[in-house]
């Protein structure tokens, strides 16, 4: 069969390839040595990553293990353990070249069967097994090839299956008969675990036998040439983010994976510490229950869509600092359109009420469900029903603890008509991955029967063969979700981290990335 | 005293049974479960229901609930789900630490309480004992968390003096556990401190004004020896009955004590559990923590013996 290299993966591969040899001899670190602390805001729950996608697992644990394929810096898919991916021209067979010599944290050589035992096990127990659906069965024609074969083309397969929010990280065939929960942290990263104390820390130390990705001059995304330069890295589990913040001022750490708004005014001020940002980072998106009266009524979510202003609720959720965004991607990203965006901020109150008389609203309760463990989704819910008390909306607050509110969200298509969240992976995925959120089956706001417009234009999204052709899709599928009101991102808030001034290439991203981060002596 | 003693602990068995079966039938009654925060807000129902099964939470509540006793009489208190590790071993290293500071936060305040309450009892209506009411009314006022915080800027921060946060075993590095866990013991002792001295103060008021101490006195008996031999004695009923319950209130505080400080005690381990929605872990840290409690009550009931000759525990 004529094989054909995906024109992204060729992308990332050919510019691999030509940074190679000279990549290979560097070394990227400054100074080798030493060990790094770094304050984690949530407790870590524990590290296997088929079967958690707590960002806590993910934040120690994608320093631990690797993929064959992840995300680079844009967030393109990038090849990780895979030396290359030949996609048959008819998209039913993936052909995965796995890089030789990479060896496991125990020691032995990672081969394809290794591989596939790690695929066998997520399809068993992973969080988003969804991503092996279209897949029918997997070969080892050899110990260095893994072969996919669909049970279908899906244009956007790479894409889903690069994504890191619970990835199908490679482990050994030995370890793939583990129950959830119990996976012996073994993996090929930089880092292998030396200590993991529940509730208190994690320790991992460079493991000598790693084999750096010399295909890239450093490390981009959750992939590249990562090196460790550091001895161990220790990930104190600190939720108290004033205690976190003075153990960063006073040198007992040298990170911190979040800076709360109020200190970083006085962080910015220290010239021991270095704050970064990753700007946008958190959508912070409400969506509404359209199986419940009254937002079961296109025209009182239209409504309530009219009278809200964006700008109030941005303020009051992250304390000043928002971009307001246009759309369910953020600006720069490959999907990102302003399509709809004269539903959103629209600050029109009069509108509002017009819409009301038009549905025939009779003041029947709006329930805003919320919580208090995220103060952003309390406040924006908080403004949101002033707003919309003002437009003459009869609106309450629910206030649950954060299970409770997310598994009514998911189980009950009564008693709420508002759910507060944030969208971080959701967003960082991709377009395709952010309109699944409002596809059906599993719409998040319950429709009875599914919006039979988006619908066609979703499936369009996901079966476009060209990035173009998605695109486009996307953009018509924002414009019908906003219009009809699926979900509504209010605005970006970024994520502040911070480092002591002396440990450096330190950047901000969706994981504390560990490699090729080192402490200035 | 044996036999009373066994005769207690005997007792403990049902109330155990009963504290573990008003546990279960509670954590199930509340909406939210662990597959449900694993799963987060973008998981789908399958994905969710797929974590529910691979935890066990898609069985009948009356098989989980007999797979845990059946479980339990054989000394295992189950597996955490999030931390996938055994109850009983999370419990056992979390323990230590709980415990140390409980009693270094517990003699805190009888030292600090007793002190304070004697002196303004002895000093009464002067300065002194305006001063130890006002130092009794901060201490039952202030929020625990706010003077963690407040410790952690002025000795860690500004000072230099304590690290922000941690925890040392007192019996492999004894300068360490005083350095890491004098900020939460305080900040767990300044409630029931200011407690005790109140109730110390106004029994000592009370034990001052009896007979017996106006005759120990006009035999001519120094102040020191009235204040200690005679009077303290009376004035230790009412502080071991509070011991039972600053011990309860020290174990239940630590769950905001520990997270400030970052301590892995048992009070972050429960409080993580409960906001995890970890069945096994809450379920078996309840029972932990009331068989300890219960224990702790039983040691204090025998201690008034050893006050109080006119308590027969045998009886």
């Amino acid at each position: 069969m004529t094989r054909s290299r995906l024109t992204t993966m060729a992308v990332a591969a050919l510019t691999a390839t030509l940074m190679a040899g000279t990549a290979s001899a560097q070394s990227v670190c400054g100074r080798m040595g030493g060990d790094l602390i770094f304050a984690l805001e949530a407790r870590v729950p524990g590290l296997d990553q088929h079967a958690s996608n707590s960002s806590a697992t993910r934040n120690v644990a994608m320093n631990v293990f690797e993929t064959l394929i992840t995300r680079d810096e844009q967030m393109n898919p990038v090849l990780e353990l895979a030396e290359s991916l030949d996609v048959a021209p008819d998209g039913m067979t993936y052909t995965f070249r796995l890089r030789q010599g990479v060896l496991f944290h125990n020691g032995k050589v990672m081969t394809s069967a290794d591989v596939a035992a790690s695929f066998d096990r997520y399809r068993r127990l992973g969080v988003d097994r969804s991503i092996l659906e279209p897949v029918d069965r997997w070969e080892t024609p050899d110990a260095n090839t893994f072969v996919l074969r669909m049970k279908e083309a899906r244009p956007t397969f790479v894409e889903q299956l690069s994504a890191f929010t619970v990835p199908v990280v490679i482990i050994p065939a030995e370890n793939a008969g583990a129950a959830a929960q119990q996976l012996p942290v073994v993996g090929t990263g930089p880092f292998q675990l030396e200590e993991f104390r529940a509730d208190s820390h994690v320790k991992l130390r460079r493991y000598a036998g790693y084999k750096p990705d010399t295909r890239h001059q450093g490390i981009t995304g959750f992939g590249g040439n990562k090196q460790a330069c550091v001895d161990t890295v220790t990930f104190r589990m600190m939720t108290e983010p004033a205690a976190r913040t003075a153990a960063l001022e006073v040198g007992e750490i040298q990170g911190v994976e979040d800076v709360p708004v109020t200190s970083q005014r006085r962080l910015a001020g220290n010239n021991q510490i270095r704050l970064t940002r990753l700007e946008t980072f958190t959508m912070n998106v409400t969506y509404p229950n359209w199986s419940a009266p009254p937002t079961d009524n296109p025209k009182v979510r239209q409504a309530i869509l009219a009278a809200m202003d964006f700008e109030e609720i941005m303020e009051a959720a992250s304390e000043g600092q928002y971009k307001l965004n246009m759309g369910f991607q953020f600006p720069g990203m490959n999907y990102y359109s302003e399509a709809g965006k004269q539903f959103l901020n629209q600050k029109n109150p009069a509108k509002a009420r017009q819409l009301l008389q038009e549905a025939g609203y009779k003041g029947e309760k709006v329930v805003l469900m919320t919580n208090r463990e995220f103060p952003y989704m309390y406040n924006t819910s908080l403004v949101m029903a002033e707003q919309l008390k003002a437009a003459g909306i009869n609106a309450e607050l629910l206030v649950l603890d954060w299970p409770a509110a997310l598994q009514k969200s998911i189980n009950d298509t009564q008693g709420w008509n508002f759910f507060y969240t944030g969208w971080i992976t959701v967003i960082a995925l991709g377009g395709p991955q952010t309109m699944r959120q409002m596809a059906p089956p599993n719409a998040v706001y319950k429709p009875a029967t599914p919006d039979a417009e988006f619908v066609t234009h979703f499936q369009a999204l996901s079966s476009g063969r060209t990035l173009d052709e998605r695109k486009a899709a996307f953009a018509r599928a924002q414009e019908r979700a906003l219009d009809q009101v699926m979900a509504i991102p209010f605005g970006a808030m970024p994520k502040v981290q911070a480092v002591r001034a002396n440990v450096e290439n330190f950047k901000s991203y969706y994981i504390p990335r560990m490699s090729g981060v080192w402490i200035r002596g | 005293m044996a036999r009373y003693a066994l005769k207690r602990l005997v007792q403990m068995i049902p109330l155990l049974l009963a504290v573990s079966l008003i546990a279960f039938a509670l954590i199930k009654l509340v909406p939210g479960d662990p597959a449900v925060v694993m799963g987060g807000s973008n998981a789908t129902p399958a994905e969710i229901e797929a974590i529910r099964r691979n935890l066990g939470l898609d069985r009948p509540l009356h098989v989980q609930l007999f797979s845990f006793y059946a479980a339990l009489f054989q000394g295992d208190l189950g597996r955490s789900l999030l931390l996938g590790q055994p109850v009983t071993e999370a419990l056992l290293e979390r323990a230590p630490v709980t415990l140390w500071i409980a009693f270094y936060s517990l003699v805190l305040t009888i030292v600090l309480g007793m002190a304070t309450g004697i002196v303004a009892a002895l000093r009464h209506n002067t300065i002194v004992d305006q001063l130890v009411s006002v130092f009794a009314l901060l201490g039952v006022s202030i929020p625990n968390f706010w003077l963690g915080l407040m410790m952690i800027v002025l000795f860690s921060v500004h000072l230099g003096w304590l690290p922000t946060s941690g925890y040392a075993d007192p019996l492999a590095d004894p300068v360490g556990f005083l350095r890491t866990a004098t900020m939460p013991a305080v900040a767990l002792a300044m409630l029931q401190t200011g407690l005790l001295t109140r109730i110390v103060r106004s029994t000592m008021l009370d034990v001052l004004g009896q007979d017996y101490i106006r005759t120990a006195r006009a035999k001519g008996l120094p102040e020191a020896r009235v204040v200690l031999r005679h009077a303290l004695a009376n004035v230790m009923i009412p502080v071991i009955t509070m011991i039972g319950l600053i011990l309860s209130v020290l174990l239940s505080g630590s769950i905001i004590v520990e997270t400030i400080f970052s301590v892995p005690g048992i009070g972050s381990l429960l409080g993580n559990a409960i906001l995890r929605r970890d069945y096994p872990m809450i379920q078996g840290g309840l029972l932990f923590v009331a068989a300890t409690l219960m224990l702790l009550n039983l040691v204090v009931d025998l201690l008034y013996a050893a006050f109080d000759p006119r308590v027969r525990v045998d009886r």
